[in-house]
């Protein structure tokens, strides 16, 4: 073969690959855009005020109220559940475990939770808190919605623990020695100097794991369950969005459908909003020393 | 010289630093707790499922992963069907994304010119942030019947092939196997994209630039010097999409069709382990809730593995970067 | 008295007239295996500026980090010998690190002020060690705000994030904040390194000013640094010290020949 046709074969090969490339690229990016249409059409057209004034009650006359009471108050106290752990977990592990034995064993295994199965994370509240709960009240108290906000939080936390994990590794070494260098212990140093120098980083990442534990149905399906009514109490039965849509969704009735597409609207544009103010909120400013 | 004044003091000083010692020594343990939490989280997720399932793993023992059957009425239960189509949409998940997410991976970091790199991968990552409902949803309204169309199809031209025939043959539903293991492989897209896209920045430039200056072609470079320097990331990212594909529930409990199958038809209704515990554990009581629970023990175990082989291919080349 | 008699008898030069504030004797420091300080004997005087000089590597900040014994916050790092800071061994780990780091402040290479306001920069330290009330406060963080030569720059937004002021400025607020506390031994690690050359004659200045009050361990990769703004200075050198004199001596006739390679530019 000729040096050129060599040169040929080689170029060709590689406009092919380039080309198969922006192709793949094409094709994330129509499905991409093919989910949300469908979702923002058949949502849009499916929106009413009585989706945030009638209970799921009335089925097909009714609206989603109820559930997303619901989802505030789970989304909610799960957030104040794995916050402060998670961010104290993570600073755990940045400035007290960074390179012990525990430390990276955590790190690991955080890493790993960060992609375990929701699923599991339901059984798992189902079985610790749903059916001690039931047995100690003979069964007046089983579901709630204080057990999907738990099921939630196992969900969100090793978010939040990475993200504070990493967070705390971008501010310098040299604001730690600073401080001790004045003679401030090492919790007062780590609460009210490292904390507030990451706190915009902290923040997304608590922010990160709301859009996350938001979208997600599977933890509720047998802790929180769902509840035709509106409630507030933490130890009832708690309808949420993403249960309702789920149900909706099974159902063969086409009006059913239409609140479902409704719902699934709301949830896209409360977790991709979220999603893009993390992004902006973390391209702007990591920590504040940069 | 001034010891009167300055002794008192030392004595106050050094009341205060036992003070902070034991302030320090209360919240280490604060944290220490904090952070066993999660590990806590982790060993409880793997007892809590042995235990509620112990009626059916250790009543059954092997019996339960071999057998094929699911039948409530007679109280039989086979782990066989749901792990069948557990492994076979994650698979054709897998096999279908691997390439995608590579192809898009090489256009955001070589190809694309850079004002494009940043919108694109965001818009990637945002398939990452769609709850998987909304996948559940759109696939059985929307991509269900549009399946249905092209089923004949696959079953005209790919089923008349030798070997590989059988896979795409049956009726033209829509639902099934390869439907859900479609939406699967979009759903694990960005995933795989984004650990393939952030490895290939780690390989460093002079490395690259050795390579274009002895008149490599881009693809030439990524497939000679990018991929073997990234390939245990790469593999790592991979079995990481893998891990969340047979994890996932509300993406495929919709297309599966929830039957107790298992064929070689691809075109066929299945289950999975996520979607059987999803469908039937709340109308569930008894021997038939074990086990379901027992399924998301073993669902747990084998992500766990796969998670486990990811993070441990993942941190090779996090190890080489430090070094 | 004490301390005369001993500045007196020193093995190593001090400054005539002068007391001895810190005596370091046979000082060694170990990273991990590593031999980074090999054992050292010097006099650091009262109320003057000693200045440390050397190649970089040779150990002179990991000295002036045993002085307050900062490194401590480090696993797997091990000193020993003897620092005696009026008459006492900070290196014993039963030397309360409240009483050193009242006792002895630092300065940083890079300015690192605190993601609060400038006051509180400031305040943050004292609140630690002294309660004091809102008015004894906000005179104390204008005395050290002045002593650093900042309170004119500053006095106006005293509430704004101490993170929007310039390097040089951040770097004074970190002198002030180190002095608020009343300490008797200042640290500089190096303060001028990022900041530019009006920053640093201002720094310089600075220095010049406090020693009347403070005494000064410098440590500084820039010879005409330590000749400007010296009483004595030390010269290390892969760990070791090689001598240590008045500055004026150091630079016009050092009694070793590394030394004046150094000074003279053949290496370093």
């Amino acid at each position: 073969m000729s040096a050129a046709s060599i040169y040929m074969r080689r170029r060709l090969t590689n406009v092919l690959a380039m080309i198969l490339s922006a192709c793949a690229t094409a094709l994330g990016l129509l499905f991409l855009v093919w989910i949300l249409l469908v979702t923002a059409r058949n949502g849009l057209s499916a929106f009413h005020v009585s989706l945030f004034t009638k209970i799921t009650a009335y089925a097909d006359q009714g609206g989603l109220s109820n559930a997303i009471v619901g989802s505030l108050i789970m989304d909610l106290m799960a957030l104040m559940i794995c916050a402060p752990i998670g961010v104290l977990a993570g600073v755990y592990l940045a400035e007290y475990a960074s390179r012990t034995r525990l430390g990276t064993t955590i790190r690991f295994l955080n890493d790993i939770l960060l992609s375990a199965p929701s699923i599991v994370m339901g059984l798992f509240v189902y079985v610790i808190i749903v059916l001690p709960m039931s047995h100690l009240t003979n069964g007046g108290i089983s579901f709630s919605g204080f057990a999907g906000s738990v099921a939630l939080a196992l969900i969100g936390l090793p978010v939040i623990v990475r993200t504070t994990d990493e967070m705390l590794h971008l501010v310098p070494g040299t604001l730690r020695e600073a401080a001790l260098s004045l003679g401030v212990p090492k919790w007062k140093l780590t609460v009210q100097i490292l904390i507030r120098a990451a706190s915009s980083g902290i923040l997304t990442g608590v922010l990160l794991a709301l859009a996350r534990l938001a979208g997600e149905t599977a933890p509720l399906l047998f802790t929180a369950f769902g509840n035709n009514f509106m409630t507030v109490h933490p130890l009832d039965e708690m309808a949420s969005l993403p249960i309702a849509i789920y149900q909706y969704t099974n159902d063969p009735s086409p009006a059913l459908h239409s609140i479902a597409w409704a719902g699934a609207l709301l949830i896209t544009i409360f977790v991709l909003t979220l999603s893009l103010i993390t992004r902006f909120l973390f391209s702007r400013k990591k920590v504040t020393y940069e | 010289m001034q010891v009167t004044s300055a002794e008192p003091l030392a004595r106050d000083i050094d009341k205060r630093s036992r003070a902070d010692a034991r302030h320090d020594l209360i919240f280490h343990r604060l944290l220490k707790f904090c952070a066993l939490l999660v590990l806590a989280s982790l060993i409880g997720a793997a007892l809590s499922t042995l235990w509620g399932g112990r009626a059916v793993l250790f009543g059954q023992g092997w019996h339960f992963l071999t057998n094929d059957a699911w039948n409530p009425v007679a109280d039989d239960y086979g782990a066989l069907a749901p792990i069948f189509g557990t492994l076979v949409t994650s698979l054709i998940a897998v096999v279908l994304a691997v390439p995608v997410s590579f192809g898009i991976a090489l256009f955001l970091t070589e190809i694309a010119p850079t004002w494009m790199r940043g919108p694109v991968s965001a818009a990637i990552e945002l398939l990452a942030g769609i709850p998987s409902i909304i996948y559940g949803m759109w696939g059985l309204f929307v991509f269900v019947p549009f399946m249905a169309n092209i089923e004949p199809g696959l079953n005209d031209t790919l089923g008349q092939l030798p070997l590989v025939g059988k896979l795409f043959q049956g009726p033209p539903l829509g639902l099934g196997l390869l439907t859900a293991g479609i939406v699967l492989a979009v759903m694990i897209l960005p995933f795989i994209t984004s650990v393939m896209r952030e490895v290939f920045l780690t390989v460093p430039t002079r490395l690259k630039e050795s390579s274009y200056a002895l008149g490599s072609t881009t693809w030439e470079v990524l497939w000679d010097i990018v991929l073997p320097y990234t390939r245990s990331a790469v593999i790592g990212g991979i079995i990481l999409g893998l891990g969340r594909a047979l994890g996932e529930t509300m993406a495929v409990t919709f297309v599966l069709g929830n039957s107790y199958n298992i064929t070689a038809s691809l075109l066929m209704p299945g289950t999975s382990i996520s979607s059987s515990i999803a469908n039937e554990f709340n109308e569930a009581v008894g021997i038939h809730r074990s086990a379901l629970i027992a399924l998301g023990f073993l669902l747990f175990v084998v992500t766990f593995i796969v998670l486990l082989i990811a993070r441990l291919l993942l941190r090779q080349l996090a190890k080489r970067e430090g070094n | 008295m004490n301390d005369l008699a001993d500045a007196a008898a020193a093995p190593v030069a001090g400054v005539e007239g002068r007391a001895t504030k810190i005596k370091v004797r046979d000082v060694n420091f170990y990273y991990n295996r590593f031999h980074a300080i090999k054992g050292i004997s010097m006099d650091v005087p009262e109320k003057q500026v000693t200045a440390i000089i050397g190649p970089s590597g040779c150990g002179k900040s990991t000295l002036l980090r045993m002085f307050n014994r900062i490194y401590a916050i480090y696993p797997k790092l091990e000193a020993t010998g003897e620092i005696v800071l009026d008459g006492e061994n900070i290196l014993d780990p039963g030397y309360s690190m409240n009483r050193l780091r009242s006792k002895v402040g630092m300065v940083f290479q890079k300015p690192v002020p605190f993601p609060m306001t400038i006051f509180e920069n400031v305040a943050y330290g004292i609140r630690h060690h002294e309660k004091l009330s809102k008015a004894d406060m906000a005179i104390r963080v204008e005395q050290a705000l002045r002593s650093a030569a900042l309170w004119d720059e500053v006095k106006d937004k005293l509430k704004q994030n101490a993170l929007g002021l310039s390097g040089g400025q951040q770097q004074r607020l970190c002198i002030a904040r180190a002095i608020a506390l009343k300490p008797e031994v200042l640290l500089l690690d190096e303060p001028t390194s990022a900041l530019d050359p009006i920053a640093t004659s201002r720094i310089e200045q600075l220095v010049a000013e406090l020693k009347s009050e403070y005494t000064i361990v410098i440590v500084t990769h820039n010879m005409q640094q330590a000749a400007r703004c010296s009483d004595l200075t030390a010269f290390m050198y892969l760990g070791e010290l090689i001598e240590s004199d008045q500055t004026e001596k150091i630079f016009t006739k050092p009694g070793k020949k590394q030394t004046e390679d150094y000074i003279t530019g053949r290496f370093g």
